[in-house]
């Protein structure tokens, strides 16, 4: 016996699969049958869940920008509209005072 | 698909029939050793009914099933690695029957025989490094559009929160460099998995860092130091050790 000590916590699902399913975590399958040997099935799978559609569904989309990259860019993005909205709001608190003094 | 094939979990040095007894794979199926040339291979019988190509095709899309059937694997493959140096397999790795599952383990060997060799007296830790936004607001830029005197002033504080939102960022993306190379040292190999999407994380924060290191058990203690000097230059729970893990991430033997 090793012994490794036991774990404190469960694995969570994501770290068993992006460990099981074999280098990262990762979008569509690609299930190959040898095809001359047929008694071998062999799954290759590049991506975490079958298909991207289902990963969708999950809410996992980032493969779709840089990892690191697109928090900062999705920060931006609700930056930008929130700043949109209230130089909208502004403009129109504007206008109000200038047709109430007029 | 009718009738069974032999799923294969791991490749390991040879294993005592007796220290498998009560495990139990995909499927619940009981798990056994099959063996060639000083190695052994750890099967079950599986159901043709779920694992031929098209119904694993369609399960693997049921992410209830993937769940189910990787934890599986992975029990397994952790109940190996407590009792002997274990290559873990991929997840669904199939033969038609126990003497192919032989063939398989046969032309793997010379590969298998090298990992084993390098993972002995091994195992693999995750190191997770999660960002924290340390630069909060302060309490006039909290107090938001009622404190603003003009637009003007009020979107050049908001370009000068993004600009500083950015430098953040640059620095977290340093941050998590320095941590894995500290590590590194520490470590006979390591590796960066992708970050995990928070949604799939369940972590209130993105995550800057998702490493694996393979670390000797002899050296684990001052890995672990490391780890919790590193932890304690910054705040409560930023960075997350998981493990000891069976070396998924270091044991590969197959082609990709």
């Amino acid at each position: 016996m090793t012994g490794l000590p036991s774990r404190e916590e469960a694995a969570s699902l994501a770290d068993v699969l992006e460990r099981v399913l074999d280098k990262g975590l990762v979008i569509a399958g690609d299930i190959r049958v040898n095809l001359l040997d047929i008694e071998l099935l062999t799954i290759k799978i590049r991506l975490l869940v079958a298909s991207v559609d289902k990963a969708r569904e999950m809410g996992i989309d980032w493969w779709e920008h840089d990892p690191t990259l697109s928090v900062g860019q999705r920060d931006l993005a609700d930056e930008n509209r929130a700043l949109r909205s209230r130089v909208a709001e502004l403009e129109s608190a504007t206008q109000a005072s200038k047709k109430a003094k007029a | 698909m009718t009738g069974t094939a032999t799923y294969l979990y791991a490749i390991t040095r040879p294993v005592p029939q007796a220290d498998l007894a009560g495990l139990r794979g995909v499927g619940d199926e009981p798990v056994r050793a099959v063996g060639v040339g000083g190695l052994s291979c750890l099967v079950s019988t599986v159901d043709l009914a779920a694992f031929g190509e098209e119904p694993l095709r369609a399960n693997l899309e049921d992410l209830g099933w993937l769940e189910r059937t990787a934890r599986q694997h992975d029990d397994v493959v952790r109940a190996a690695a407590r009792v002997t140096t274990t290559v873990p397999l991929r997840l669904a790795t199939i033969c038609a029957n126990d003497a192919a599952a032989c063939d398989r383990l046969a032309e793997l060997g010379s590969k298998a025989s090298a990992v084993l060799d390098e993972l002995d007296g091994r195992d693999e830790w995750g190191v997770k490094l999660f960002a924290v936004d340390r630069a909060a607001p302060s309490a006039a830029e909290e107090a938001g559009p009622a404190a603003e005197s003009s637009g003007a002033a009020y979107l050049r504080r908001r370009r000068e929160q993004l600009e500083r939102r950015n430098a953040q960022s640059e620095v977290a993306t340093q941050e998590a460099e320095r941590l894995y190379r500290e590590l590194e040292r520490r470590a006979v190999r390591a590796h960066r998995h992708r970050p995990q999407d928070q949604r799939l994380s369940g972590a209130t924060a993105p995550m800057l860092l998702n490493a694996a290191y393979l670390v000797d058990r002899e050296r684990v203690d001052e890995f672990r130091r490391a780890v919790d000097d590193l932890a304690g230059e910054r705040p409560p729970d930023s960075i997350v050790v998981t493990g000891p893990w069976p070396p998924y991430s270091f044991a590969t033997v197959e082609e990709r």
